[in-house]
Formats: structure tokens, sequence, C-alpha cells
């Protein structure tokens, strides 16, 4: 558990130094710690910083010239005269360790002086802002974030240009001190959701934050589930989207990814594209990644089930083509498709940890040779070999790489649970899998909402979109503050024919 | 007596015409037109209707007798009804009664898998299998009990688009004539009929659980409409397929009528039926399961997760002991008669009970 653990207190180092003069001896272990003395007639002083995560350009044009002028006698005189305006005078060693490690200058009188004038020279590096990778779309926008919260915040911000956009920044890691921000519109968000995450991000206690992904674990309600409970999205347009509808948005600095919650298991297959669609479109595009997630979890151990034990099911002719492409089938149909889903899965995993041009490689090499070999020299029939590959395909099609994990994953309980029990198996596991999901929430709100409990407004966005008329109100779970986005009433007056 | 319920595990008053729904519709409804035919002939579907109706006579005594007691469930009513010590006593039996109703459920659900799909199957694996998943639910409280009632009445839909299959080779002229039969046989048939109705009755211990108890009557009394309906179009479908002859030899007629359901990819239908039906006699077993702790619960006073085991063990080693078609059937119609001693001869006593103890109570 991440969360406060009560039981045993383990006593942490003390990571902070006490005085100055311990700092700096710290700080000069390493090599990219620059430290120099400034000496002039009327007054000499000591400038340091990291040079790594200092703009050196930038010190040496707008910051040393102001220092190195006649008339500065003492760090006030610095104060008042350097044109930076994140400047602090402090003796608080705490405060010029955590401000030197982020990219500040430190001036001192003398070396190890107590008295030290600390000033923003930040480098910014990083990549430029680039298109969307994962969620790519052919219409819409085509800017994803990166990893510097501050360029991320940017592109939301750009999209959401009101007062009431508030965003409340809390530090996550006892040693690394990962800012994490959270993002909502005042008067849309509701204060309990709010609270929550608020809650919930103070109560993490670990000592570094890597990533978003990292901290929607550690932030879940259930932390033992194998579906995600908040979306994880590289989309600035998704997240001022939701942001509108009234959720909150969690980004981690040096995350190219954003949180939004709380959310619903719907969603999870709905692609921003749908929006950009006309709305028969995109409610048809909804139904078929519908489809292909019940397609992909339950081909195979439908397979199994009929072939171990419900023969009956199949048609007289259908059956005809099946046994003749089984006929030389050494293994049970278990083993046969427990062979081929672990290929496939196999194949995705060599390809997601390989480099893009090698990956090619080995998907036509596992492909075509792995599946065509295989029934050639009898070890699949080729039935089995066409359900597990579209199954593969439909499984590919959930918009969300975690949840499209979880799906393809949980083929694999549904597959031993058809051995065992032929197609009732299958009805048990399902109905493990309906109990824990309606157990599952996602910020104390339930997981299959519009679903259970039944919120007929919010189908109007669940496994079909309506159009944009239809969409006056915004989505009931999350209890908005603020629930309507215009007036039906007003927008449904309409002219008789002919006026 | 009275505990608070927290909002947060109570559910919306239109839950209520699932609850009510889910709880009637059980394994009964594969094969009951055979009972009321023995009798009424090919009448029996009226006594459909008239036990329909008196479900709705009896679910307004039950609103009655929760609103004026203090407790807002049959155990808080009974103690307050009967004293402490008797009230106990008739609580427990009113528990052992439930569970046993649920046993009935899980036990002839077994049967129907070991008759249609698997003869081998062992009953301890099936029971136990089928209780594990009964706990998942239970474990995660009312609203979770709820829900599954509420997608049972999803995931059963289907099924009753599947009647237009038989409707192709229908016989309308086994109907006629109508009233053929004499009253008093439709009678007998609705005194049989009334079995596959008697789940409603657990409503009496998940009423504190409703919010806005007055509005949720609208939606009991739906329910109970639905369920009237659905028992009505199946012996409807029943008897114009079946003729009288055919329907004395066919115990499951529901799963006889899948059997002609084709598609051009799957035929034999009753085995993809049987599995759905898992997930329509699942809310039985959950919603019974959960009763019976929670009145336990209160009766013992005792937590829930100490309970949910013991019960799931008793019903777990009950359900195995029954080995045969005849001890099932035994059960079945034993529970049936106490089921309907309880509902239609309890329920208004304590009724009557209830209203002379208050007119007697109000002088002093």
């Amino acid at each position: 558990m991440f969360w406060r653990n009560r039981q045993k207190k383990i006593p942490t180092k003390q990571e902070r130094a006490a005085t100055i003069k311990d700092l700096f001896h710290d700080l000069e272990v390493s090599n990219d710690f620059t430290t120099f003395e400034h000496k002039k007639e009327t007054m000499s002083c000591w400038i340091s910083f990291f040079k790594t995560l200092v703009d050196v350009e930038y010190v040496h044009r707008d910051v040393l010239p102001f220092i190195y002028e006649g008339k500065i006698q003492n760090l006030k005189d610095i104060k008042a005269n350097l044109p930076v305006e994140d400047i602090i005078l402090t003796r608080d060693a705490h405060t010029v360790q955590e401000k030197v490690m982020q990219g500040y200058i430190v001036v001192q009188m003398k070396k190890y002086d107590s008295e030290c004038l600390v000033f923003s020279a930040i480098a910014i590096q990083g990549r430029q802002i680039d298109k969307p990778e994962i969620e790519t779309s052919i219409i819409g926008p085509k800017e994803a974030f990166v990893e510097s919260i501050d360029a991320n915040l940017n592109l939301v911000r750009k999209r959401v240009p009101i007062p009431k956009f508030h965003v409340k920044e809390i530090q996550i890691g006892k040693i690394s001190k990962t800012r994490v921000n959270m993002l909502y519109i005042e008067g849309i968000a509701n204060k309990e959701n709010v609270n929550t995450v608020l809650q919930r991000l103070n109560e993490i206690e670990y000592d570094h934050m890597i990533d978003a992904a990292v901290l929607s674990q550690m932030m879940g309600d259930n932390q033992h589930s194998p579906f995600p409970q908040f979306i994880d999205t590289e989309r600035p347009d998704r997240v001022a989207g939701t942001l509108y509808e009234g959720k909150i948005v969690i980004l981690v600095d040096g995350s190219p990814h954003a949180l939004t919650c709380p959310t619903t298991i719907v969603e999870f297959f709905s692609a921003f594209d749908d929006y950009f669609l006309v709305w028969h479109f995109a409610s048809a595009f909804r139904l078929l990644r519908l489809f292909a997630v019940a397609f992909s979890v339950l081909s195979s151990p439908m397979y199994v089930a009929v072939l171990t034990y419900h023969y009956q099911l199949i048609p007289k002719d259908l059956l005809q083509t099946l046994i003749s492409s089984r006929s030389m089938i050494p293994f049970p149909p278990f083993l046969e498709a427990l062979i081929l889903e672990l290929l496939i899965e196999l194949l995705r995993e060599a390809g997601a940890r390989l480099p893009t041009k090698i990956g090619q490689t080995i998907g036509i090499v596992g492909g075509i040779v792995i599946g065509t070999a295989s029934v050639q020299a009898g070890l699949t029939s080729n039935v089995l070999l066409i359900m597990v590959a579209a199954a593969a395909l439909a499984s590919f099609t959930t918009p969300n790489y975690l949840m499209g994990t979880t799906i393809r994953l949980i083929r694999f309980p549904f597959l031993i649970a058809a051995q065992l029990w032929g197609i009732i198996g299958i009805a048990l596991c399902f109905g493990f899998f309906v109990a824990h999901l309606l157990k599952l929430t996602s910020l104390g709100r339930p997981y299959i909402e519009p679903i259970y409990p039944l919120r007929m407004t919010d189908l109007k966005d669940a496994f079909i979109r309506l159009p944009y008329g239809k969409q006056s109100t915004r989505p009931m779970f999350l209890r908005p503050q603020d629930p309507g986005r215009f007036n039906y009433d007003r927008a449904r007056e309409k002219n008789d024919i002919d006026e | 007596m009275k505990t608070n319920i927290s909002e947060k595990s109570q559910v919306s008053p239109v839950m209520t015409l699932f609850l009510i729904h889910a709880m009637q519709v059980g394994v009964g409804i594969l094969g009951f037109e055979r009972y009321i035919s023995a009798i009424a002939g090919h009448d029996a579907w009226m006594a459909v209707i008239t036990t329909g109706i008196s479900t709705h006579i009896v679910l307004w005594i039950m609103y009655r007798l929760l609103e004026k007691s203090s407790g807002g469930d049959l155990i808080a009513l009974q103690q307050e009804l009967f004293g402490k010590y008797i009230g106990w006593g008739l609580n427990f039996l009113v528990l052992i009664y439930f569970l046993s109703f649920v046993l009935t459920i899980l036990r002839t659900y077994i049967e129907v898998i070991q008759v249609w799909i698997f003869p081998e199957f062992s009953v301890w694996a099936l029971g136990f299998i089928i209780l594990l998943l009964a706990h998942s639910f239970v474990i995660g409280g009312f609203r979770t009990v709820t829900g599954i009632c509420f997608l049972s009445f999803i995931y059963g839909a289907p099924l009753f688009i599947v009647k237009y299959f038989p409707l192709q080779y229908a016989n309308f002229s086994n109907l006629m004539p109508i009233m053929e039969q004499s009253p008093l046989a439709i009678l007998k048939a609705t005194k049989v009929m009334t079995l596959s109705f008697l789940g409603f009755g657990l409503f009496m211990l998940y009423y504190p659980f409703i919010k806005r108890p007055k509005q949720s009557k609208k939606w009991a009394h739906f329910g109970l409409l639905t369920t009237t309906y659905t028992y009505l179009v199946t012996a409807l479908v029943s008897y114009v397929y079946f003729s009288q002859g055919q329907l004395k030899h066919t115990i499951w007629s529901t799963l006889s009528l899948w059997k002609i359901v084709s598609f051009p990819v799957f035929e034999r239908f009753e085995y993809v039926g049987i599995t759905i039906w898992l997930f329509v006699v699942l809310p039985n077993i959950c919603l019974g399961i959960w009763a019976v702790t929670r009145g336990a619960k209160l009766l013992f006073s005792v937590r829930q997760k100490i309970i949910i085991p013991t019960v799931l063990i008793i019903l777990f080693i009950s359900n195995g002991l029954f080995q045969n078609r005849i001890q099932v059937d035994t059960l079945n119609s034993l529970i049936s008669t106490v089921g309907f001693y309880f509902l239609y001869v309890y329920i208004p006593f304590i009724f009557i009970y209830q209203c002379v103890l208050l007119k007697v109570r109000k002088p002093s």
C-alpha cells in the first residue's frame, strides 16, 4: 500500500541539509556544479549554480552584466537592479537547496555565507510539442503533451481562457518533490470530487513520482483491479473537453500524460475522434468498438467451449467445415487456443519492446510465417487462426492503451473457465467480472455508471453519441455544480414548415 | 431496534421494479405450464392473471404493514407485534424459510444444468462455484445485489424475443374454447401458480434500503405487472405451440421451446439459453442470501461479514445432499407450500393483527 502506513514507521533520513555550508559541501561533489568568485574594487561576491540546469547564455547576457555594474555594493543592490521577477533573499538552507536544484542561481557575499540571493535562470530543455502518437486522429487538433508541466499547462490554458479555471499545485515524493497539478473549473466541477482528489494526492506517501501512470495506480479506488480507474490522455484538447464537462485533470511534471477523473467504463471505449465526426458515424464506430471488445474476449473461449463440450450448438453445414479443419490436429481445442493466444501475445510484446524498424520485420515474420506455417504443420486449425487473429485485431481497437491491455489479458481466465465447464464456465467467469465491476468505483463514483445505476440522460454519450443539440446537460455522474450546457427548451423552439 | 441505513447503501425507488421482478422470475418459469394446465387445461393462462392480481393485494398489505411499523422491516415488525421471544422465534423461522427458498432455486438450476448440458457434473462442484460467485456479489452490499437484479433484467430480455420462433408454428385454436373450465378449476390453478410468484416476500426485508419508499410503491406494482406479463406471454406461447397432451409430458416447456430456435451460426439455443439463465437465477440467489444474512445480522447482532460465509457453507452442504430428481421435486413442492401459506395466510393475518393491536393501543 502506498497510503500512509500506520503499522510500522520506518525512520526516514534527513534529506535536507541543515546549514548552507553543509549544503555547499554536498553540491560541490558534483562536477556540473559551478561556483566562482567575482572580484571588483568595490565588492566581491560568489556566484554558484548547476551549469546543466541553468540557461548559461541567459546568465551571461542578461544577469552577469547587472552584477558587474559599478554601483553594486551588496545583495540588496543586486536584488533592486536585476531585471528578474523571481528573486529571493533568504537565509534558509532548505529554500536554497530546493531552488538551486530547480536551476536557480545563488549569489553570496562570502563563500558559504548564510545570506543568499537566489534567482531563476531555468533552462527549459525538452522535446518540442509534437503530434499525438498514441491517440492519433485524422481530423482535429494535432498537439500532444510533452514532459514539461509548464508547457502542458500552457496547452490547456490556451483552450480554457477563463479565470475560473483553477490550478492547484502539490508536491509528491518525499525525495523527488515532483510537481503535480490539479486542474478544474470552479463552478462546474463538483466540490466533493475536488476535495477527494486533493485528499488522495496529499495522502500519497512515496519517495518519488515518475509518471502519471504511477500516480493513477497509487490513487486509484481499488489498486487490485485489472481495470484502470482513470483515463490517461496525451491530448490537450481532450483534457479541455473533460474540464468543461466538470471533470478533474491531474498533470505530473515529467509525464506526457494527463489523468482525467472520475471516469466510467464506457469512456474508455470512446475515442476523442468520436466528437469530430457526425453523430451517426461516431455512434457506429463506438458500437463497433464495443462489439470488438466482446468478440475479442469471448471468441476463443467460445471456440474451446463449443468444440470441447457443445458441438451440438454448431449447425450441420458449419460443423463440416470445422471438423475438416480440425481433423488432423493432435491437440485438444484448449491447448490449441492457448498456444495461439500466447503466440499472439508474444508477437505483441516483442513488437512493443523492439525499435520500430525491427518491429515491422517481427510483424511479418510472426504474422505470416508462424501463422501459415503452424496451420500447414497441422498444429492449429485454420478457423481458430482466423478467430484468434481477428480477436487480436479487435483488442487493438480500444482507444485506451491500459484498457486494451486489460481486454487482451482477461480472455485467459475465460479460456480456462471454458475448458473446465464449457459455456457455463464462460458465464460464471463473466459473472465474476460483473460482480467486480459493480463494486468498482472511480473517485467514489460508480464505474459502470450509465448502465447501473441507470441514468437515462447519461446514455446520450455512452454507447452512442447523440448530436450536440441533444447534449444539453453535462454528465450526471460527475454531479457538476452547473449541470446545463445550454437551454434545451429554447434550442428546441423551431419554426414550422414554410414560416 | 431501528437501524439507520446510510444513503450510500440505499437504492433509488425505480430499482424496486427490478428487485421485485428479478426475484420472481427464476427457475419456476422454465416449466410451470405443466402444473397449471393439469388442473385448468387450456384455460390455465387465466390463472396467471388472477395470480397477478392477488400479488398486488399482498404487496399492498406489505406496504401498509411496513409503513406502520417503526423498524421498517419484517424482523422489527414481528418483534414489535409478538414481543421479544415469540417475535425472535418467528423471525428465525422466516429466515429458515428464505434460506431454503434460496436452496431450492440453486438446486433446481443445478438440476437443469445436469439434465440439459452436463449429466455427469458433480452437484458439489457446481454448487461451490455458483455460491462463490454469489458471494462476490453479496459481499458488495445491497447496491451490488440490486445491480445484478437490474442487469439480469437486461440480460434476460433477449430471451424473451426468442419466443418469436415458436410463434411461427403457433396453433391458436389450442386456446379455444375460452372459459371452458369452471372458475373453481381456475382458482385451484391460481393456488398452484402463486408458487412461481413467491419471491417478492423478500421485499419485507429490503424495504428500508429503498430511498423515498412512498415513490417506490408505483414501481413495485409495475414490477409485479412485468412479472405477470412475462408469465402470461410464456404460458400463452407454450399453449399455442404445444397441445395439452404434449404439455403433460414436457417438464421444462420453455427449454423445449428454445430447441427449435436456430440461427445460421448456431443451433440448439437451449445451451445458450440455460447459460444466460444463470444471470436470471443469480439475483434470486444473491438477493436471498443477502436478505437472510441481513435478517440474521439483526437477529443475532453479528457482523454480516461473518454470517455470509456461514450461510454459504450451510447452503453448500445442504445443496450437495440432494442427489436426485425426486428429492429436488419434494423440496420444491414443500417450499412452495410453505411460501404460499407465508404470503397468503400469514401476511394477511399479521396485517389484521396489527390493525387490531393499533386500535387497542390507541386509547391508552
